[in-house]
């Protein structure tokens, strides 16, 4: 992958494919309410989706410079699988290590390549991916550790 | 007749070429004293619309009005004080009794317009020329019409109390209790926050009246529960009573605690002289926690036949198994449950609905079930190393204690949590003569315990470290003890707004051993008992039911209350769903009837 | 008919024989209830043969309000914004004793400070209160330039009260347990300050006012008490006082704290319009001078109020009491009855101007020529709103 359009195709694709996963959790969800907790995330990472989509028609900027917070929650939690009888706890686990790897994914590329716009494409495909997992951390912070 | 008193009067003279005393307005104005009781000024976003105002005006000068912009916030009326300047004598009692201080009164002299309506106004809510004024009236610092400080209550002092699990609060004496009873300012606001809707200036009138077969009655008619609510309420009146604003709340739990404990269990039946007839349904009830319980107590004073499926041995629920016998005696809370049971509540004790019989038979057995079967599942930290046998869970901890089994605690403790659960196993981990670490991700200010119970905790000599987040735990060189890594936090402000977030800090690790780690992070419904045809059946959302209006749900005559159908999780709002439950399945058991009304539930 | 005079005559009560109006010699007048020379909505009703007074018949009712029963109908610090409405003039001593009924039922005790603050209020209600009956009295007398001195001091003195209590008039002050504030912040000077100015104020209508020839050659004489008529008159204050008693509850029983201020009881003994006009200006410096004493003796800190129940739903302990204290027209008292309710059972209001304008105007008005009515109504220092409770 060398041309900016590539990487972004990489990108909206990863996103479908989170989209789908959810989508297919969903369906074999056995815990109650969790069905409709899922289709949610894979409306969340269909607006992903979206988002780069109008990046890459010229409509929407990236923003590499911007400051996003790291609430470091996922990163000291174990793995849990997605199963059938995924938990909302579970599910939001799952969820903010693959925004987690993706972050990891853009920032070990961007580190690799030379100053250019591709490297601050993938930059501020990183920081997108930042922003994504602050979304489930805060989620998690809020509903998970509510009490804590 | 002399002279000199002829020609005195000439002397008025002298002063005929002196400076006028007269002002001449408007040219010359002469401001109001600082202090002057012009025309008033109500800061409506201080205001919380309680109406004392209102209450002291004895010539009816004030109404409180409907004000859009503060409806529904909470502890809020939701109305403000209108000002009828024709009946107005501007004796600033209102000011003066004003508990939130919103309330005070401008320098003014004059106002003149020529539409007299504008003299009947909501002053803050209106616009007045005078809003702004720093100046006039207002209560002046030591001086109050009602006492501002609460009665203190006596309390075993802390290296006492740490010996035993004696109660700590020793509840006030009758002349103590007058005298808090006193301080309330009769507004209501507690009775619109309390989930319950409790009559709490009128139970608190029965005391000053010393009328407490009186106030019994007033408090069963809303809550069946008062022996246990009079001690462990989260009391969500208090934190809404407006005497708290400028002075202390009036102690209201501490008031209903002691109106029960001025009535002996076998007088209940004759206060309250509660009617049980035979409607000829049948109604079961999952869970003989406080909300199942309620619901059985108003379902039986309908007339129903109640079954209650209880899992444990006793009844009681989360108030015998969570609530330590410090805070509550189980003398007390069986008080309570005794008196509903004695209405005819058949409770089957160690019966747990989808192992001993399933749930798909109560639906063909009873005309209408209640589900209330709280949370009993102790949330998960998901760090590693969290199944190391020396980590215990908060409840378990709790459960054992009150189930008279020793927890196996050690010497030396960490507590991880912020709520009342890990309050309550690090004073019972004090109790067994252990060393007791709280750790909290959080600050003090944010955790969701009881704020006296995180002051008695440390008084207890319980450590809280705060800012502390736990990353792993790791086996000890003992296997009877457990090591936990934890890291610090900073609080980060979130830009988009909400309480502050705690954000690991990588570099500022500390790794600690202790005899046991008991994990009190909260904790979850357990609704394996449904199969998943009814659970789709049943609106579930981040585990917990969604009922309805009357705590119904989609499926017919199932009716869902109590910690796993609300938010607040808390002893009253059970109390609350189940007595508001018995309304809903008596209407659905008797939909043409005129019986439902909230008299004959009460 | 018999025309009752002289001292001989002055404890018979019997009614005179009736006015035959019809034979033309007689001119029947009313004065008031709209007369500037009546000190309020009274009127007197009066019998004029030539221009010498023959009769004279009191009539009250204008301005009832039904105080005693109203404050049956409201809590008992509602009723604290009632009682001054009793006494226009001086409606503190009102305040006072409503207070300090309630607090001797109930076993309240005021702090200090508040003891301190409220003779001070009292002492500046007595102040204002005369120097607006110097005004009436020189009216009375057609000297109005002294009237428009003495009620501008007044008006000075209800610039202090306006910062003191936050009103001008009804100062709705003393609350039963103390007071509502403190002193602000440079009030001290401004009172000291204003009572010298009004001592100066003080010589100067004496000299136009008391040393003026036709004051004198009119009030002199006229409508002497007697002090054979004091007691069976129930007159009491600056007229008893104008009649050689020496009665002053300040002194006799004292209160608040006259016990700590040093003063003595003024007293006269002609008994007639002057000695009372003359005691009362002597009274008003003894005000002024009252005044200093207490400011320079209040406490500057401390409670004003006493550590007291939730007065929204007060339930003053079931009791009975009579308290007085004296006002510039002499003893002022309320007695009041309670039940243990929230509400008062009884209250009656002792104003001193029941006797004075009723009993004693009727007596003292025969034989008096009818251009010193006026002047003779005033010299008794009565409030018609007082009487009308």
């Amino acid at each position: 992958m060398n041309s900016v359009d590539e990487i972004l195709d990489y990108a909206i694709d990863q996103e479908q494919q989170a989209a789908d996963f959810y989508a297919d959790l969903a369906g074999r969800a056995e815990k109650a309410g969790m069905k409709e907790i899922l289709l949610d995330f894979a409306a969340e990472e269909q607006s992903h989706k979206q988002r780069l989509l109008a990046v890459k028609a010229g409509d929407h900027k990236l923003t590499p410079e911007q400051q996003v917070l790291d609430l470091k929650i996922s990163d000291y939690l174990v793995e849990v699988g997605a199963s059938a009888n995924i938990s909302y706890q579970d599910a939001l686990i799952v969820a903010m290590k693959r925004e987690r790897a993706a972050f990891q994914l853009y920032s070990d590329m961007a580190a690799k390549v030379p100053e250019g716009h591709l490297k601050e494409v993938l930059q501020g495909l990183a920081k997108e991916e930042a922003k994504h997992k602050l979304f489930f951390e805060s989620e998690y912070d809020d509903r998970v550790l509510r009490d804590n | 007749m002399n002279l000199k008193d002829l020609l005195s009067p000439f002397y008025v003279w002298q002063r005929a070429f002196e400076k006028p005393y007269t002002s001449i307005r408007p040219i010359q104005e002469r401001p109001g004293a600082a202090a002057y009781r012009g025309f008033h000024i109500n800061i409506s976003e201080e205001c919380i619309g309680c109406g004392t105002c209102h209450k002291i005006c004895q010539n009816d000068a004030i109404d409180m009005v409907r004000v859009e912009t503060y409806e529904g916030r909470s502890g809020d009326s939701g109305l403000r004080p209108r000002f009828d300047y024709g009946r107005c004598c501007w004796c600033a009692l209102c000011v003066d009794m004003c508990p939130a201080g919103s309330l005070r009164m401008s320098n003014e002299y004059t106002w003149i317009t020529s539409d007299p309506t504008e003299f009947h106004f909501t002053a803050g809510v209106e616009h007045t020329t005078w809003q702004d004024n720093p100046l006039g009236y207002h209560r002046a610092e030591g001086y109050h019409l009602y006492p501002p400080k609460r009665i203190e209550m006596e309390m075993l002092p802390p290296e006492v109390s740490v010996q035993s699990f004696d109660e700590v609060v020793a509840g006030y004496s009758e002349p103590q209790a007058l005298l808090e009873a006193d301080r309330c300012i009769e507004c209501g606001i507690c009775v619109a926050t309390c989930p319950a809707h409790m009559d709490v200036p009128d139970y608190i009138r029965s005391i000053r009246d010393r009328d407490y077969e009186k106030g019994l009655q007033l408090m069963y008619r809303t809550n069946p529960f008062p022996a246990t609510c009079g001690r462990i309420c989260t009391r969500r009146c208090e934190s809404v009573c407006p005497v708290g604003i400028q002075g202390e709340a009036i102690a209201i739990r501490w008031l209903k605690r002691f109106i029960v404990d001025q009535i002996q269990p076998q007088d209940y039946a004759r206060i309250l002289a509660d009617q049980t007839g035979n409607s000829g349904h049948r109604v079961a009830i999952i869970g003989a926690g406080p909300g199942g319980l309620s619901a059985a107590y108003y379902l039986r004073k309908q007339g129903h036949a109640v079954t209650v499926f209880e899992a444990q041995a006793s009844a009681g629920g989360m108030l015998r198994y969570g609530v330590p016998s410090y805070r509550l005696p189980d003398a007390d809370l069986d008080k309570d449950i005794n008196y509903i049971v004695s209405l005819g509540v058949d409770i089957r004790y160690n019966t747990r609905i989808g192992k001993d019989i399933r749930f798909e038979q109560l639906l063909q057995d009873f005309d209408a079930l209640f589900l209330s079967t709280g949370l009993s599942v102790p949330s998960s930290m998901r760090i590693h190393g969290e199944e190391h046998p020396r980590v215990l869970s908060g409840l378990q901890v709790l459960a054992d204690v009150a189930s008279g089994r020793d927890p196996g605690v050690g010497q030396k403790v960490a507590v991880i949590g912020g709520g009342n659960v890990a309050m309550d196993a690090a004073r019972v981990s004090r109790r067994l003569g252990a060393e007791v670490t709280i750790l909290y991700r959080r600050r003090i200010a944010d955790m969701p315990a009881d704020t006296e119970e995180i002051h008695e905790s440390q008084e207890e000599g319980c450590h809280i470290v705060t800012q502390a987040i736990p990353v792993e735990i790791i086996a000890a060189s003992s296997p009877q003890q457990v090591s936990i890594k934890w890291g610090e936090a900073e609080m980060v402000q979130d830009p988009k707004g909400g309480r502050p977030r705690p954000v690991l800090q990588e570099d500022r690790m500390h790794v600690e051993t202790y005899d046991c780690i008991i994990s009190a992070i909260g904790q979850g419904s357990d609704l394996e008992f449904l199969s998943k045809e009814i659970q789709d059946q049943l609106a579930i959302e981040w585990g917990k039911f969604a009922p309805g209006e009357y705590q119904h749900t989609s499926l017919q005559k199932v009716f869902v209350g109590g910690d796993v159908a609300n938010r607040t999780a808390d002893a009253i709002s059970a109390i609350e769903d189940g007595h508001h439950a018995a309304r809903g399945i008596d209407r659905f058991l008797n939909p043409d009837a005129r019986t439902h009304t909230d008299q004959e539930v009460n | 008919m018999t025309l009752v005079t002289g001292h001989s005559a002055a404890l018979d009560f019997a009614q005179p024989d009736p006015v035959d109006l019809s034979s033309g010699k007689y001119v029947k007048l009313w004065q008031g209830p709209q007369h500037p020379g009546i000190t309020g909505n009274m009127s007197l009703e009066l019998v004029l043969d030539g221009d010498t007074i023959i009769e004279c018949k009191t009539h009250v009712g204008y301005l009832h309000r039904g105080f005693e029963k109203l404050m049956e109908q409201r809590t008992f610090i509602q009723n604290f914004t009632v009682v001054c409405r009793i006494a226009v003039p001086e409606p503190a001593f009102n305040e006072y004793l409503y207070a300090a009924a309630i607090e001797a039922i109930s076993g309240v005790q005021s702090p200090p400070r508040a003891q301190w603050l409220r003779t001070l209020n009292l002492e500046m209600m007595r102040l204002a209160s005369f120097l607006m009956w110097i005004g009436g009295q020189g009216g009375a007398f057609g000297q109005y330039t002294v009237a428009n001195w003495s009620l501008t001091y007044r008006d000075y003195v209800l610039d202090l009260f306006e910062e003191m209590t936050g009103a001008r008039i009804y100062h709705m002050y003393m609350v039963p347990g103390g007071v509502r504030a403190g002193l602000p912040a440079g009030f001290e000077k401004r009172i000291l300050k204003l009572m010298d100015d009004t001592d100066k104020l003080l010589d100067q209508i004496e000299r136009v006012m008391y040393n003026n020839v036709v004051f004198k050659a009119r009030a002199k004489g006229l409508g002497v008490i007697t002090r054979e008529m004091v007691d069976p008159y129930g007159v009491v204050g600056p007229n008893a006082r104008a009649s050689g008693f020496r009665r002053d509850l300040r002194k006799d029983e004292p209160y608040l704290v006259y016990d700590q201020l040093d003063f003595n009881v003024i007293s006269g003994s002609a008994g007639d319009a002057y000695e009372r006009a003359y005691l009362r200006l002597q009274e008003t410096r003894q005000s002024v001078n009252l005044i200093r004493q207490v400011i320079a003796g209040a406490p500057s800190d401390g409670p004003f109020q006493a550590d007291m129940p939730n007065l929204l739903h007060w339930k003053v302990p079931a009791g009975e009491t009579y308290v007085k204290a004296e006002c510039t027209r002499g003893e002022y008292g309320y007695y009041m009855v309670t039940d243990g309710t929230e509400i008062v059972r009884r209250v009656h209001v002792r104003g001193p101007s029941y006797t004075h304008a009723i009993a004693l105007m009727e007596r003292l008005a025969v034989g008096t020529n009818i251009a010193d009515i006026a002047g003779l109504m005033v010299s008794l220092h009565t409030y018609p709103p007082e009487i009308e409770r």
